[in-house]
């Protein structure tokens, strides 16, 4: 009972068909359905998109259509590809289909290669476990397959070592695995979700191109919307292992029928670009300008421009500068901090990197600076720099208008305290082994140390309050709570001692949208009462767009670009910023449609957007 | 990092670590009470022929000057003459020193023959019955002091089951040690029994480890079946770790061959080093633990060069 119907485009037959399909898990605790009477088809060269927020059971909906499904599970249903049925085929007749009529590109390239085996053989070992061809053969067809995934010298690289080569590469790599035997149908689970938005913008190319050549079938799993309406011919909302909506991507996103699937798409942040170059951009403008008063708060907004009024409540507005001003106003106060020239270089000899080059930024007090720019850039290093851990190898910089340089060791611990912190991974930065309420008071037992307990108690209540989180919860393991949740539990601790200052470094982005929103949402209305300054480091432009006053693009360690989010990310002035936009999808698939043309002209153009 | 230049400034720790260890062992068997006059001169030695024997041997000099008169020696290729057994230390070790290496290596080749497939067989039946039964014997296996081990092999395997000798090869030379197979049967099985309960235990861990990485799950999506994706991935990327075990292993196999050569009457530097230990027989002890260092510091190193040829990353100083 092998594949049927090799011939791409032999009928409109679907490739992929789940009917009634059941995912069920067991845990220790108990079984826990994961996926409940999913079905959907997915034909020869179409690209249907399964979307949801994390644990929704879309990525298991992928591992099950090509048998991956680990060890706990158990499904029931019919998941059938070219005529077989993956649910109940034996695992001999599955290896026999993956890789060959099925196959699978997954969402982090950084593990998804065996780091001891060169990359040419990985391919190549793909290639030989469905044809009978002699390891030269093989080796000659990876080699090909790397070139077609558009790596530079295949000849050369063939025998690199994954460690070798750059995120985006890599992920090359694993699509060149996938399409090793010309599959009739591939999955992608979140095949961007790890990369920059250019590299992004490169794969999906990538991806779309090969679907195109060979009529494969497509079915991608992301969360991403701008993804989506960048790729998908059709889509599938999942709920809660359900499928809730499925229609045309136009429909499903512009149109959407169900309530949750138009929650979701309210709560993603969108990029508002210049429609018709300069003419009509000028009222978007203002939207963004208020950007301080609550990203999102207007969950019924559509695309186009935002209109300034829609978020309210503007806290900070006092000190917001509109455009240009930034003199006039808060002369007074000197920034909260300021790099001067900071130089970090790690390393030394021939293997120096320059981390940091001649960066200079300042925020001030009740103001948003995002920080912006690809992986590499040098965001999180200039961030880490503000917050006094790592010390620059050259230039200045000041905490609340005193240098770090010329302070003792003693005061730049009392100015630490007027900083707080969020980071990136909502499990990682907070220590498992202590309640909610312990994790939130430590910066209170390390700066006020003499304070009594039951007023530490009472800080702690007050400020989980503040963050929205119920008093209960203090008393809780940090693993019981979802991600939001302790992202908010961070953000209590980092605002118990009513810093000065926040330094955010992604905060959100391992967050759904939905999540995402609240908490953006409770950081600007706290910067409103509290008045502290804020520097968001973050990879994703339309955040930044709607959080941030002023922005900062970075690019290999240098500032390459600022002002105020209004106008740079409306109007840049560098053609890097305009690349960086101009690759962020955004979710409006006749909208997205015309800006991957114009982008690919503008590739065109200059021809320097080549390799990853 | 180029091989030679690393391989250099490998060497050069290596003998700084070895010169630590000499000084820490001269310091610490000078620090013992009684010292080798009582030993070698007997019981009725007044103290004036214990001092005058001090005297002779340097050992009424400070500590320090000792130590360097000792390096002096040393680096002349002389490692002292045996008080007890009055012939060159040089010569002991180089008698004793095949016998016990051609021991230990044979023990720990058959253990890591039999303990990485093992553990990794335990690993893929993963809390199925096979893997429990393994279990249980490694613990006992681990958990069992060689003598009694050795003692329980002689009485099952020579004793009632008359199979297998019950001695050692006899003899001196390696040839005649390797004319007696049969004879090292066992003391390599005492030898090698509690390293292979460890190595299986690593090998499991490291396997179900990566058994558990993406990676695996990409090499499954490209349709490699399990033997492919356990021999040509999981078991490389599971060496690393247990490799990198081998070379503190070294000072572990020495010391279970001090037991073994007792048990089965081999003399090698095991039984060398007890009874100099015995007789607080200072030039012997020190070439002992000198040659044993040496041999934890190469077989560190070698571990290291083999690891840097598994894994590209290390030789690029990525991991």
């Amino acid at each position: 009972m092998t594949a049927i119907g090799h011939s791409p485009g032999a009928a409109p037959e679907p490739i992929l068909e789940l009917d009634g399909l059941d995912v069920t898990f067991g845990t220790e605790t108990g079984d826990v359905p994961a996926v409940r009477g999913v079905s959907l088809h997915v034909r020869p060269g179409e690209t249907l998109a399964l979307v949801g927020e994390s644990g929704s059971g879309k990525s298991t909906v992928a591992l099950a259509a090509i048998g991956l499904l680990p060890g706990n599970a158990r499904a029931t249903g019919r998941a059938s590809v070219a005529g077989t049925d993956v649910v109940t085929a034996p695992e001999s007749v599955l290896a026999g289909l993956r890789g060959r009529t099925v196959s699978m590109v997954f969402q982090e390239p950084a593990t998804a290669l065996d780091p001891l085996t060169r990359i040419g053989a990985q391919i190549a070992e793909v290639v030989r476990n469905h044809r009978s061809v002699t390891a030269r053969e093989a080796h000659r067809t990876a080699v090909g397959l790397l070139r077609r995934v558009g790596i530079p010298d295949p000849e050369r690289r063939a025998s690199d070592f994954p460690f070798e080569l750059s995120g985006g590469q890599r992920q090359r790599v694993v699509i060149a695995m996938a399409i090793a035997n010309d599959p009739d149908l591939l999955i992608a689970d979140e095949p961007t979700t790890a990369l920059d938005v250019t590299v992004q913008a490169e794969i999906l190319d990538l991806l779309r191109g090969l679907a195109a050549e060979t009529g494969t079938g497509v079915l991608l799993v992301t969360h991403n919307m701008g993804v989506v309406a960048d790729f998908a011919d059709r889509v599938a909302v999942m709920l809660q292992g359900e499928i809730v909506e499925t229609g045309p991507v136009e429909d499903v996103l512009l149109r959407p029928v169900h309530a949750y699937t138009r929650r979701l798409l309210a709560a993603v942040p969108r990029l508002t670009v210049a429609e018709q170059p300069p003419g009509q951009a000028a009222p978007a403008l203002d939207g963004s300008g208020s950007g301080s008063g609550g990203s999102g708060s207007d969950s019924g907004q559509e695309d186009g421009p935002r209109s300034a009024p829609a978020s309210t409540s503007a806290p900070a507005a006092a000190t917001a500068p509109a455009d240009e001003p930034a003199t006039d106003v808060p002369a007074v106060d000197s920034p909260v901090v300021d790099l001067r020239d900071v130089r970090v270089v790690f390393g030394r000899g021939a293997r120096a990197v320059r981390a940091l080059d001649g960066v200079s930024l300042a925020v001030r007090a009740g103001e948003t600076v995002g920080l912006v720019g690809e992986s590499g850039s040098g965001k999180s290093t200039a961030a880490r720099v503000a917050l006094g851990l790592i010390r620059p190898t050259g230039g200045t910089v000041a905490l609340f208008g005193s240098e770090l340089r010329r302070t003792r060791a003693r005061d730049r611990h009392a100015l630490r305290s007027g900083i707080g912190v969020v980071l990136q991974d909502p499990v990682a930065s907070l220590d498992a082994r202590m309640s909610v309420a312990e994790c939130v008071a430590e910066p209170l037992r390390v700066h006020r140390r003499g304070m009594p307990a039951k007023e530490r108690q009472e800080l702690v209540a007050g400020v989980l309050e503040r963050v929205r989180l119920p008093r209960a919860f203090a008393r809780r393991a940090p693993r019981e709570l979802s991600g939001g949740q302790r992202q908010r539990v961070s953000l209590a601790r980092a605002l118990v001692l009513e810093p000065r200052l926040l330094v955010a470094d992604e905060p959100t982005s391992a967050l759904d949208v939905s999540v995402q929103e609240t908490v953006l949402e409770v950081i600007t209305e706290l910067q409103g009462e509290l008045g502290f300054a804020c520097l968001f480091v973050s990879h994703d432009l339309a955040v930044v767009q709607h959080f941030a006053e002023r922005v900062v693009v970075m690019r290999d360690g240098r500032v390459e670009e600022e002002g105020s989010t209004a106008a740079t990310l409306l109007r840049p002035t560098t053609d890097y910023t305009r690349r960086l936009l101009a690759a962020v999808p955004v979710p409006d698939p006749v909208l997205q449609r015309r800006r991957r043309t114009e982008r690919r002209a503008a590739l065109a153009a200059d021809g320097s957007g080549a390799g990853a | 990092m180029p091989t030679f230049l690393y391989l250099a400034r490998r060497v050069l720790q290596a003998v700084v670590v070895i010169l630590i260890v000499t000084v820490v062992v001269f310091c610490l068997l000078h620090a013992l009470p009684g010292g080798p006059a009582r030993g070698i001169l007997g019981p009725q030695a007044t103290a004036q022929q214990i001092a005058e024997f001090n005297r002779q041997q340097g050992l009424d000099e400070p500590l320090p000057v000792q130590y360097l008169y000792y390096l002096r020696t040393l680096l002349h290729g002389d490692l002292g003459t045996s008080y007890t057994l009055n012939e060159p230390v040089a010569q002991l070790i180089e008698q004793r020193l095949p016998k016990t290496l051609v021991l230990t290596v044979l023990s720990a080749v058959v253990a890591l023959l039999i303990a990485i497939p093992l553990g990794m067989w335990q690993a893929v039946r993963r809390n199925k019955p096979v893997d429990y039964v393994v279990t249980t014997l490694s613990f006992v296996a681990y958990s069992t002091p060689v003598y009694f081990l050795g003692l329980i092999l002689v009485l099952v395997f020579s004793q009632l089951l008359p199979w297998l000798p019950a001695q050692a090869p006899q003899g001196d030379t390696l040839a005649q040690v390797f004319a007696d197979p049969a004879g090292l049967v066992l003391p390599v099985v005492a030898g090698a029994a509690s390293m292979i309960a460890v190595f299986s235990r690593y090998m499991r861990a490291a396997t179900l480890e990566n058994l558990s990485e993406d990676y695996v799950r990409t090499a499954r999506a490209g349709g490699s079946r399990r033997n492919a994706l356990l021999w040509r991935h999981v078991f490389r990327n599971s060496l690393t770790p247990v490799v990198a075990m081998l070379g503190y292993y070294v000072p572990v196999l020495f010391g279970g061959a001090l037991v073994v050569e007792q048990l089965f009457n081999y003399p090698g530097m095991g039984l060398l080093f007890w009874s100099s230990a015995q007789s607080s027989d200072y030039p012997v002890l020190l070439g002992c633990v000198l040659v044993i260092s040496i041999a934890t510091v190469v077989g560190t190193l070698i571990a290291d060069v083999v690891q840097r040829i598994i894994d590209p990353r290390v030789k690029a100083g990525r991991a």
